[in-house]
């Protein structure tokens, strides 16, 4: 009996020690898939001295070792470095990497925006204004909510991510796209499936921008916008003092009312958090600084192209320096005026900023500058070491210097035991022309990079899986309407209008991935009865369908072709399968007097086009209720034309892009501009 | 004891090493110095705007001031000396209404704008402040647009063209603010199609902004001192109101502490804001542009405003359909202090010309003309002490011009700002191979030069700046009203 039991026991303890020996087996396998080590590399630990062949340790996403004698775990998968230089995760210390572009309004809702938004000034109401309406700014408005975080806008499946990621770009300071108040930054590393996992810190600083409000609203002009930067401080501060005074005797007082976006502005006061200005020739660096010293703020300059004309203000003020130099894009033309000396000095000014800036120990760092292809950046580091800056001080400026400015160095920018294993990894090194990246880790994890391809978001000019004029029947139970649906592909977004039986309107919410699966909602005129419709669907070449769903309908379907002479996909993939793109034919020339119908919210207005083509250029006028302006960069290609002209919109310029398409006598299109988009229809005379 | 010896040794070299630093110090300010040195001008014609014309007569400028004028002045030895024989010596032009160097001129957007503030887009690198400085011009008054019935804060500057932007700033001269009455405010000339109205859209409705916007400045103003009555009392457990940047400016204007220069055309409107003034116990500064100023003269006069006006430039609208060339006659026999205005970064370059002119109608004398482009301005900005005419102690703000500044012949030949040169022809003709020889540089250069193919296409120039330009249309993008 008693032998029994103690048998029992006996299996019990061998029970539980088999299942602690399974345990340890599986966490040990576990280790071993997230220990690395990197052996027999170059590397560069900035942190310290260069290792000319050492072994970087990682192990749970941390750096675990790194040096010459350092041997790799037993359980560590080893790569072999041999002819790789390993270099701390290349920071990108301001972008909008993975922030969506804001969907452009339509001039409908600008209008409507005027008149909610200008307070004293648009309100023709009989009875007296209320003095707050006066000029409190419109908290409601986009570009004055200081309390906007990138962490609730970042989408981590953003291909540019992983453009930047492919580029050696391992982490980045992500901020909202535009405004003045334009919100709060994150810190984020560039891998991950959630935003949550993306972070390393949020909110990091508020970033601050000097342009105008888009629209008619106030502030207009810049003169407006440091005005309202100023008012909005005021009330902040405004706001803090009440609220003290009332926490410390409430009785006989009026609750201070609170204000979000006042509120977010506390940090900031209080010099805890710092603000970040978007500034870059000299003069709006200094109006930057004059206001930051004004309200006391700990402020950090981005962009910077002339802060080397600026360094004995910036001792203490440290420069997130724009890697997006300007240069001539194009031929200088014999009709234009020369460019100013000022233009061709700031062109060569720019790639030397850096070695100035280093030569006043001014503190900076590299960020990208929006530009638009991400391989860029560690070249126009390199010019910059070029035109005078020390190596060692261009790779500080890719980690270590943003780290630091940005608050985060205790945790990145540098390959030190118990940091984050960011780790940009190349053959050969960094700065070199030829230089590839090898590998970069992310949090840890090695990542998998795709080689940068021709750009299709800078796709303005068309291109793109959508791009084009869609003739497209649409069944909702009964029988077909056929509309025309022209769409402009951006990246994954699309702009663009449906006319015909269930239009006009202005398609929104659209995007198209790179699979081809469509997405869409436009209001839709059925019967008299206008409805929000859903289009979801999948384009392969010119032939794209799919269902669409509307409030009081059964789902309906959906079908539609391209002219085949619209390139199916972009040239650059398969440039032996598309047609080349020659100009219409003569017969089709659009030459000629266009009379045109444009849709301006619920109404439509008239407008003329005058048209000169010469084999694939376009020339001429465009009379609308903007006036009679000019048209520019004017072409014509096959899957349409496309032209810009300049308005005065409300006492200011306006740019419009102008794309549609043609055929004999009728064309349609889209109007696209920072205050709107629309879509227009035309019509030419038989014979002129 | 080693410590002691140490110690005396280390003080000894600091010691020797001191002096040495006092001394770079003040070659470093003896520098500073001559850079703004002496000048002497000797044996010019000097009109003094104050006191005649003065024949063969030295000036001398020290220190950024005129520091003696009269004959056979000494200077030290480290002076410039100029000899300015055959040539006329005047004060730097003051312009009263500029928009040179401005980055925004217009905030639009809202009826009553008092909180934007020129000071805040400043551009000193503006190249017509060059051109400006070489016809002959060194003050300039730059003001907000006129889009709105009350309009931003102005800045009155010295065009120390180079220099950063605090040294521009006029030390002392009194804050002013933009009104504009008329066609502007009300949107006559700018409607958009597409968007609604902005009120007012009448000159009743111009009147009721500019009445509406003085009675809440009054209302605040009560309410800070109703504050501080409280806090005086003794009162502890107060909030203090809200700090409002929009009626800030126009207590100021109660208060007598900022200058009002309104924009206006008409008569009756003239008389609407002297009316509203009074009402509201301010005085208006300056009628700008004022082409019916002439009907209501003697109301001008008696309400103690100057009147800044264009010598024969109208009909550009309705509203400047009804002027004259004696204006500025008409104005000045009835007592209003009368300037002539550029409101154009290309009149600003011969303001002399337009001060010319009024010899022809109206039969001002010499002086009276000059006045209207020196003294009177300056004192329709209160920097009547500082500058506007040629006497000791006043800023060495003069200019050299090789023949009398009333021909159409004359040029500039040096302009000075505070005892400094900041225009010289001879300078201006030495350095422009210099500028060729960069430029050709330049143009080598990687960034300048095009891509050999791909880029985008050239860009053909949108809005030419317009050679002439007014009131209302002047350039800037060209979608604004000044």
């Amino acid at each position: 009996m008693r032998n029994r039991r103690l048998r029992i026991i006996c299996a019990l303890v061998a029970c539980c020690a088999l299942v602690t020996h399974f345990q340890t087996a599986t966490r040990a396998q576990r280790n071993a898939i997230e220990t690395y080590a990197i052996t027999n590399a170059r590397i560069f630990p900035v942190s310290g001295p260069f290792i000319e062949r050492g072994t970087v340790v990682i192990r749970n996403g941390l750096i675990a070792a790194v040096g010459a004698q350092v041997v790799a775990p037993a359980d560590a998968r080893v790569i072999d470095g041999t002819g790789l230089t390993v270099y701390p995760g290349l920071i990108d210390a301001n972008t909008t990497l993975g922030i969506p572009q804001p969907s452009p309004s339509t001039l409908a809702t600008v209008a409507a925006a005027v008149g909610r938004g200008g307070g004293f000034g648009a309100n023709a109401a009989p009875s007296p204004i209320p003095a707050s309406a006066a000029f409190t700014p419109n908290m409601a408005q986009p570009g004055l909510r200081p309390e906007v975080l990138a962490v609730d806008l970042i989408q981590p499946t953003d291909a540019q991510i992983e453009a930047a990621r492919s580029a050696g770009i391992t982490s980045a300071l992500v901020t909202p796209r535009e405004g003045i108040f334009i919100g709060q930054s994150a810190f984020i590393n560039l891998a991950g499936e959630t935003s949550q996992q993306m972070i390393v810190r949020s909110p990091v600083a508020l970033h601050i921008g000097f342009t105008p409000l888009r629209g008619t609203g106030y502030p207009g002009s810049l003169m407006g916008v440091f005005s309202t930067l100023r008012q909005m401080l005021l009330d902040a501060q405004h706001l803090r003092e009440a609220n003290q005074i009332y926490a410390r005797n409430p009785r006989g007082l009026r609750r201070p009312e609170q204000d979000r976006s006042l509120v977010a502005l506390f940090p900031v006061l209080a010099r805890e958090m710092p603000v970040v200005m978007n500034v870059s020739t000299e003069r709006e660096i200094r109006r930057a600084l004059d206001l930051a010293e004004e309200f006391n703020l700990r402020v950090i300059i981005s962009g910077g192209a002339e802060s080397w004309k600026v360094t004995d203000r910036l001792k203490d003020v440290p420069v997130l320096l724009s890697l997006n130099f300007p240069r001539r894009t194009a031929a200088q033309s014999a009709e234009a005026d020369p460019d100013p000396l000022r233009v061709l000095r700031e062109r060569v000014d720019a790639p030397k900023t850096a070695g100035r800036l280093a030569a006043a120990h001014v503190r900076f760092a590299f960020q990208s500058g929006a530009m638009t292809s991400p391989a860029d950046y560690i070249a126009n580091a390199a010019k910059a070491i070029e035109n005078g800056l020390a190596r060692d001080e261009a790779l500080r400026a890719l980690t270590i210097n943003a780290a630091e400015i940005l608050g985060i160095s205790d945790r990145l920018g540098t390959i030190e035991p118990g940091k984050i294993a960011n780790l940009t990894i190349t053959r050969g090194d960094l700065f070199d022309r030829n230089t590839r990246i090898a590998q970069v880790f992310i949090d840890g994890q090695p990542v998998e990079l795709r080689p940068a391809t021709p750009s299709t978001s800078s796709g303005a000019r068309g291109g793109g899986l959508a791009t084009g004029t869609w003739t497209v029947n649409v069944n909702l139970g009964e029988g077909d309407q056929s509309i025309t649906v022209v769409l402009q592909q951006e990246g994954e977004n699309l702009r663009g209008s449906i006319q015909g039986a269930l239009g006009p309107a202005q398609i929104a919410n659209a995007s198209v991935s790179t699979s081809g699966e469509l997405h869409f909602t436009v209001p839709i005129t059925v019967a008299g009865q206008t409805t929000e419709a859903t289009f979801t669907g999948t384009i392969t070449g010119n032939e794209m369908r799919g269902t669409v769903q509307t409030v009081g309908h059964a789902p309906g379907t959906f079908s539609g072709t391209r002219p085949a002479a619209t390139p199916a996909a972009t040239p650059s993939r398969t440039p032996s399968s598309t047609q080349p793109n020659t100009p219409p034919s003569s017969s089709n020339n659009l030459s000629g007097t266009w009379t045109l119908t444009l849709a301006l919210g619920p109404r439509t207005v008239p407008g003329t086009l005058k048209l000169t083509q010469q084999g694939s250029t376009l020339s001429g006028t465009l009379q609308s209720p903007f006036g009679t302006t000019e048209l520019s960069n004017g072409s014509i290609g096959a899957d349409g034309f496309r032209f810009t002209t300049s308005a005065d919109v409300s006492g200011r310029t306006v740019e419009m892009t102008i794309t549609g398409s043609a055929s004999n006598n009728e064309m349609s299109g889209t109007i696209t501009s920072e205050i709107g988009s629309t879509t227009f229809t035309g019509t030419k005379p038989e014979r002129q | 004891m080693r410590k002691l010896i140490a110690f005396v040794l280390l003080l000894s070299m600091m010691g020797a090493a001191l002096p040495v630093a006092a001394q770079t110090q003040s070659s470093a300010s003896q520098r500073r110095e001559s850079s703004a040195q002496e000048t002497l001008i000797r044996n010019a014609t000097v009109l003094t705007v104050s006191h005649g014309t003065l024949q063969n007569a030295d000036i001398l400028l020290r220190k950024g001031k005129i520091a003696a004028i009269g004959q056979n002045l000494k200077a030290s030895a480290d002076a410039r000396v100029i000899d300015a024989t055959g040539k006329y010596v005047m004060p730097g032009i003051i312009d009263c209404h500029s928009h040179s160097m401005l980055d925004a001129v217009n905030e639009g957007t809202l009826s009553v704008t008092s909180m934007a503030r020129t000071r805040d887009v400043l551009n000193p690198t503006d190249p017509d402040l060059y051109r400006e400085l070489a016809g002959g011009t060194t003050t300039l008054n730059i003001l907000h647009g006129s889009a709105n019935a009350i309009g931003g804060q102005n800045t009155v500057v010295k065009i120390k063209y180079g220099r950063p932007i605090e040294e521009f700033i006029f030390p002392g001269a009194p804050p002013g603010i933009k009104f504009a009455l008329g066609e502007n405010p009300k949107r006559s000339n700018f409607q958009n199609p597409l968007l609604p109205r902005r009120y007012p859209a009448t000159r009743m409705g111009v009147e009721e902004v500019i009445r509406e916007a003085f009675t809440r400045a009054r209302d605040y103003k009560s309410a800070w001192d109703e504050y501080r009555a409280a806090q005086k009392h003794g009162d502890k457990n107060l909030i203090p109101p809200r700090r409002d940047l929009q009626l800030e400016p126009l207590v100021e204007v109660l208060e007598g502490k900022r200058l009002v220069h309104s924009h206006c055309y008409r008569a009756d409107e003239i008389l609407m804001l002297i009316n509203i003034a009074n009402e509201f116990g301010f005085k208006v500064r300056t009628f700008q542009h004022a082409l019916e100023g002439y009907k209501v003269a003697k109301e001008i006069a008696q309400h103690g405003a100057g009147a800044s006006v264009f010598t024969d430039f109208w009909g550009y609208k309705l509203e400047a359909y009804d002027a004259i060339p004696y204006d500025a006659a008409i104005l000045t026999r009835a007592g209003v202090n009368v300037s002539v205005n550029s409101d154009s970064s290309e009149r600003a370059r011969r303001l002399n010309i337009e001060a010319a002119k009024l010899e022809k109608y109206g039969d001002l004398t010499e002086e009276e003309a000059l006045k209207t482009i020196t003294m009177n301005p300056a004192w329709q900005l209160g920097i009547q002490d500082r500058v506007g005419s040629i006497d000791v102690g006043k800023d060495a703000d003069v200019v050299i011009w090789n023949g009398h500044p009333f021909s159409v012949y004359s040029r500039v030949e040096t302009t000075f700002i505070d005892g400094e040169i900041f225009f010289d022809r001879q300078q201006d003709l030495a350095r422009r191979a210099d500028i060729q020889r960069e430029r050709a540089q330049l143009e080598q250069a990687e960034p300048n030069r095009a891509p050999a193919q791909g880029g985008t296409p050239p860009a053909f120039p949108r809005g030419r700046r317009p050679a002439y330009t007014d009131d209302d249309d002047v350039w800037d993008g060209g979608n604004d009203q000044r």
